[in-house]
């Protein structure tokens, strides 16, 4: 083969790991958005993507994306491509690995023929289908109650949450109610400590009720359709916490109103009550009347009814059980409001969540009686704070304050509430109280009126001593109405007392949500600065929006797309939402992250300390090894002198000695020093090499000689190739020499070297 | 003379006739007509090149006394197969009893000679071929003749079947076996590699038969094996099986018997594709296992040069069917019509849903690793070999 030949052979190399990392690369600038050169919509959900990798990938995207032009393609896929079907899809694109389950292969079926997706195989469709199929044929004797026992539990479990809290509040204040009856010897006691003691059965009962109710529902809807029905179902337990409040002396009657919501919602309320009327014992008559009436006026006018309500508050002001019952209204009335407006949903969250419910209706209310300002404040109080009608007017001094007011400093409340401010109530507040019972309820009551601390949080900021006040002993207190309540009936009644407890009881069932919302505020707001003020506007958004911020974010993603779906939101709305939905979200990762760094730069710290102890010891560690080396050797050199004096070894062979010696063998060092001593009368054939090693034994000996060193590396550099012609210990010399090269100046002194190498020639 | 000489010149000079008239004759005249001259040698070495289908023998009915039957059917049709067979996987039933006397004594008496059996068989066999042999408590197998037969499952009585794999292009099969070494507790990875089952990319199926399972420590040396073949993306079937007999390539040193240990086939090559589904206790009537079957058709594997093989449970069968027999034989016939069917029933198996090809695999993607060991059901797989050009039968 020529060379010409041989040069043109060509080589080809050929990586078979090439094509994947490709995909791998491209996956991964996918998953950064980096190079992303257009958005896939997709049910409004949105996909980045790179346009070559589509158009390679399948055959429809090729013909949308050939020719388009534009930087920031946005490709709207119609109908026919669902989430479901496409996004495994795109990840086959990016990862070649198609992940397929009983859900999604159908869709991703119909979606890869839709879009034409190269390189699937319909043969592993055809297979999954008929493995699917298959598993489903098997069980063809029980596939729907299958279905349908799987969906119940799948909304069992929330409704279940729901119950519990229920009964947990439920049993707290059962708990409390048989205390306090049994510490209060009354005539009234049996009769509510059964109803006590019924009111778990019953609510056990009711909610017995409500799950085959909900079973056959969820039998009968299908999933989609189902989630509205759910929400109806919890605005019926909502509704069915109202009737418990309302209805709080007289439990047994409960069980027909929930039942009676569940089975026919569209009976109106007042139906409902008036069921329960049948039921209610004598001495509640003339309250259920009330309230029934009060029922009709809601339904007539809010306005009204709410001036109604105020005028039966002052009016009523010596029965607490009837306070209850305004306390709950207004929560009630506000819910056909809300009813009638939004959705089912915003009523549920009003009973969820009173708090952000009372301050919604007060500002609607402002808004629509701008006149009625006093009206709207005092339906607020009335249902914060139902049985404070003893302070009503200075109440409505110091609360004429306009609802953006009150939501805004409510936030500051809660900060200081979560500050702990209540237990320091409960300390002041157990060493004011003398009897046993009210400080026994009281706890409890805080703990579950923290909620309402906001509204009661401002009182308290405007009261010139809130903490002196809010006791029993002071009978006349103002701020704290259950307090108040507690006391006037305390000083009136214990019957009345009995029946307040229960009213506090009862009152506590709201709180679990407002509670843990405020909780979820508390911890908002405990973020920096930036995020305050992105609470803020989450507030004013909130406002415009038919529920809360909290819900929104709190929603997991799929529940979030359903509830948006089921609102019909405006486009500025939808973006809130959204916005506050990123925002909350970015917040949590951005916390995270916070989190993990200080953990990081934490854990780093530490590590540094750790190695710069390490190092302290390992230098002590190496200091103490220095000097023990150091002893070792002096050991050995006087050793290996004394062996040789001993042996009396002639010159040669410590010449020899030192030659198979290793260069730190004390031997070395020794054979200088004796052949020093014996400088004349030895036969050395150089004297050049005499004088390196004379040299040399200063190296061992001391350093004064270190003048010398000099000479002694240059005279040895010159004649190191006589010298190892001449004798072994001239090499041995000239090792011993390089070794001290480093601290011997390369000042050369060739005049001397000459010399010496003439010296050595002329020997020679 | 004329005649004569003229037709001796005709077979002696062109190969043409030549290979026409050897395309017609089985494997055992072609190597003897290939003595004849260096033509005939030459055409007789290329038809056999050209035989790459498999073939099997099959013996459904209880041979003459002495010898099982299907040593004699393999004697016999040996003579008449028109592959050299390179690798051959035997089955043949271990005459489990069922209460006769006779039969028992039978066993007995075939448990005595199950070794001589084995070596008869063998020595029907060419030297050089590789031969897996099983013994198994029931044979389903196809009849002889057209791929087209009715295949039957064969729970009790006498029955094997031998199926012969020539050398086919693009396709290597390697025989193994492992075995529980009780001194040495580390399992050997380069017997692995030694089997083609490690660094090998074109390893598309494992036939894997787990032998003396009743052992302690059988299953976990079967997971041994089978965990790390189950990481790649191989069909992997098969089963429990009564005993293994004869395995040439190691003949001496094993001792079947003594110790656990798992035989098997591996097929690799790039052209190959495979399916396999999973028939578990649900499947349990006609219905059922004809949608499963409807599962294997789906997956879409080519019928031709294709093998199925089943490997059942010895609880299913005409028991588990409400006494209807052949349901599953009978339900892969209906939806492959010309796939020659083979299996065994046996004491559990190995398998999963799954589809390799060449351009993919569909399989499982379980958190839970292991998912191939199974009781109490069927393993349906489809083997394809690759579209052979020159298919003569």
């Amino acid at each position: 083969m020529s060379l010409s030949e041989k040069n043109s052979v060509v080589f080809a190399y050929e990586s078979s790991v090439h094509s994947t990392n490709v995909l791998l690369s491209l996956d991964d600038q996918r998953k950064q958005d980096i190079l992303c050169d257009v958005t896939i919509l997709v049910e409004d959900q949105r996909f980045r993507a790179h346009r070559a990798v589509l158009a390679a990938c399948s055959s429809y995207f090729l013909s949308r994306i050939v020719g388009q032009v534009d930087a920031d393609l946005i490709i709207t896929l119609p109908e026919e491509v669902t989430l479901k079907g496409f996004s495994p899809l795109l990840q086959f694109a990016y990862t070649a690995k198609l992940v397929l389950n009983k859900d999604n292969v159908s869709e991703v079926c119909k979606c890869a023929e839709f879009l034409g997706v190269h390189n699937i195989e319909e043969s592993c469709f055809q297979f999954l289908k008929f493995k699917f199929l298959d598993f489903k044929s098997d069980q063809q004797e029980c596939p729907r109650k299958k279905c349908c026992t799987q969906r119940c539990q799948e909304t069992s479990p929330k409704i279940a949450s729901v119950d519990d809290e229920d009964l947990e509040i439920d049993d707290e204040a059962e708990e409390l109610l048989e205390k306090g009856y049994m510490q209060t010897p009354d005539t009234k006691l049996c009769k509510d400590e059964e109803n006590a003691k019924l009111s778990p059965a019953v609510q056990d009962n009711a909610n017995q009720t409500c799950d085959p109710v909900h079973v056959e529902r969820g039998g009968v809807s299908s999933l989609s359709s189902q989630c509205p029905k759910y929400r109806k179902f919890q605005k019926a337990f909502g509704n069915d916490k109202v009737h418990n409040l309302e209805t709080n002396s007289s439990i047994k009657d409960i069980q027909v109103p929930p039942i009676a919501t569940f089975l026919e919602k569209d009976i109106s309320d007042n139906d409902v009550i008036q069921k329960a009327q049948e039921c209610v014992p004598m001495q509640l008559v003339s309250k259920r009347e009330e309230t029934q009436v009060k029922m009709e006026e809601r339904e007539e006018d809010m306005e009204k009814k709410e001036e109604s309500k105020r005028d039966s508050v002052t009016q009523n002001v010596s029965c607490p059980v009837e306070k209850m019952d305004f306390a709950a209204f207004p929560a009630h009335s506000a819910a056909p409001h809300g009813l009638n407006s939004v959705s089912f949903l915003h009523t549920y969250e009003q009973y969820d969540n009173l708090n952000f419910s009372g301050m919604q209706n007060n500002t609607v209310l402002a808004e629509k009686t701008l006149s009625g300002t006093g009206v709207g404040n005092d339906k607020i109080e009335s249902q914060d704070d139902t049985p404070l009608k003893v302070d009503l007017s200075t109440r409505e001094a110091t609360n004429i304050t306009s609802a953006g007011d009150r939501s805004s400093v409510e936030r500051e409340v809660a900060e200081h509430l979560a500050q702990g401010f209540w237990s320091d109530i409960y300390s002041t507040d157990q060493m004011h109280l003398p009897p046993a019972v009210p400080k026994e309820r009281l706890e409890p009551v805080y703990s579950g009126k923290k909620s309402e601390c906001p509204w009661l949080g401002i009182r308290i900021s405007e009261s010139p001593e809130p903490c002196s006040q809010r006791t029993f002993t002071t009978l006349n207190s103002v701020n704290c109405p259950f307090m108040s309540n507690l006391s006037t009936e305390g000083g009136s009644n214990s019957s009345e007392i009995s029946s307040g407890d229960y009213a506090q009881g009862q009152q506590q069932e709201q709180c679990p949500y407002n509670y843990l919302i405020t909780l979820g505020e508390d911890s908002e707001t405990d973020t920096e600065g930036d995020s305050e003020s992105c609470s803020a506007r989450e507030q004013e958004c909130e406002v415009k929006l038919p529920f809360n911020a909290q819900r929104i974010i709190s929603l997991s993603r799929n529940d979030f797309q359903s509830f948006l779906k089921m609102h019909k939101l405006t486009p500025e709305q939808l973006d809130c939402i959204h916005d506050i939905r990123r925002r909350s979200k970015n917040r949590i990762a951005a916390q995270r992250c916070r989190k993990r760094k200080l953990d990081c730069i934490q854990n780093l710290e530490s590590e540094i300390e750790k190695l710069q102890n390490e190092k302290e010891n390992l230098l002590k560690e190496r200091n103490h090894i220095l000097s023990t080396l150091g002893e070792t050797k002096q050991n050995l050199t006087g050793l290996c002198q004394q062996v040789c004096k001993e042996a009396a070894l002639s010159h040669e062979q410590i010449q020899i000695l030192a030659k198979y010696s290793s260069s730190d063998c004390p031997l070395s060092f020794l054979f200088p020093e004796r052949e020093r001593t014996t400088p004349s009368n030895s036969e050395l054939a150089i004297p050049a090499c005499v004088e390196s090693a004379d040299g040399l034994s200063g190296v061992t000996s001391t350093n004064e000689q270190s003048s010398c060193y000099q000479c002694v590396k240059s005279v040895s550099d010159a004649t190191y190739d006589q010298a190892q012609e001449l004798h072994p210990v001239s090499v041995r010399t000239f090792e011993k020499t390089s070794l001290v090269e480093q601290c011997g100046q390369s000042g050369g002194i060739t005049d001397f070297c000459q010399q010496m190498t003439d010296k050595c020639t002329t020997d020679e | 003379m004329e005649p004569a000489a003229k037709g001796g010149f005709v077979l002696g000079n062109l190969a043409e006739v030549v290979e026409r008239v050897f395309g017609f004759l089985p494997t055992k005249a072609l190597l003897r007509a290939a003595c004849v001259c260096r033509l005939w040698r030459e055409c007789a070495r290329r038809i056999l090149r050209a035989r790459q289908r498999v073939s099997w023998v099959s013996a459904l009915e209880p041979g003459p006394a002495g010898g099982h039957a299907l040593v004699h059917a393999l004697a016999r049709e040996l003579e008449q197969v028109h592959v050299l067979p390179q690798t051959v996987l035997y089955i043949a039933d271990a005459e489990t009893f069922g209460g006769h006397e006779e039969w028992h004594e039978q066993k007995k008496a075939r448990k005595r000679n199950s070794r001589e059996t084995a070596i008869a068989l063998e020595k029907l066999l060419p030297k050089r071929c590789q031969v897996l042999g099983l013994v198994t408590p029931g044979v389903v197998v196809t009849p002889m003749g057209s791929s087209s037969n009715q295949p039957l499952e064969i729970e009790e009585g006498e029955a094997g079947f031998a199926l012969l794999f020539p050398k086919i292009d693009g396709v290597k099969i390697h025989t193994f076996h492992f075995s529980k070494d009780v001194k040495n507790r580390v399992f050997d990875e380069s017997k692995f590699a030694e089997a083609g089952l490690k660094n090998n990319p074109d390893l598309r199926v494992v036939l894997l038969f787990g032998y003396n399972s009743w052992k302690s420590g059988a299953t976990r040396f079967l997971h041994q094996i089978v965990n790390p073949l189950n990481e790649k993306s191989i069909i992997l079937a098969g089963g429990q099986v009564e005993s293994f007999t004869s395995l040439i390539s190691e003949n001496n040193s094993v001792q079947p018997g003594d110790a656990c240990g798992v035989v098997g086939l591996a097929f690799s090559g790039p052209q190959i594709q495979s399916a396999t589904v999973l028939l578990d206790q649900d499947v349990a009537d006609e219905r059922t296992a004809e949608a499963a079957m409807q599962r294997l058709k789906a997956a879409n594997i080519p019928e031709h040069n294709t093998i199925g093989f089943m490997f059942a449970c010895v609880g299913r069968g005409y028991r588990h069917y409400k006494t209807k027999r052949n349901m599953e034989a009978d339900a892969f016939r209906k939806f492959f019509p010309n796939v020659p069917l083979f299996g065994f029933f046996g004491h559990g198996e190995i398998g999963c849903d799954r589809i390799v090809t060449g351009n993919f695999v569909l399989r499982e993607c379980n958190d839970i690793k292991d998912d191939l060991l199974h009781g109490y059901t069927t393993v349906m797989t489809l083997i394809h070999l690759g579209s052979t050009k020159a298919n003569q039968v």
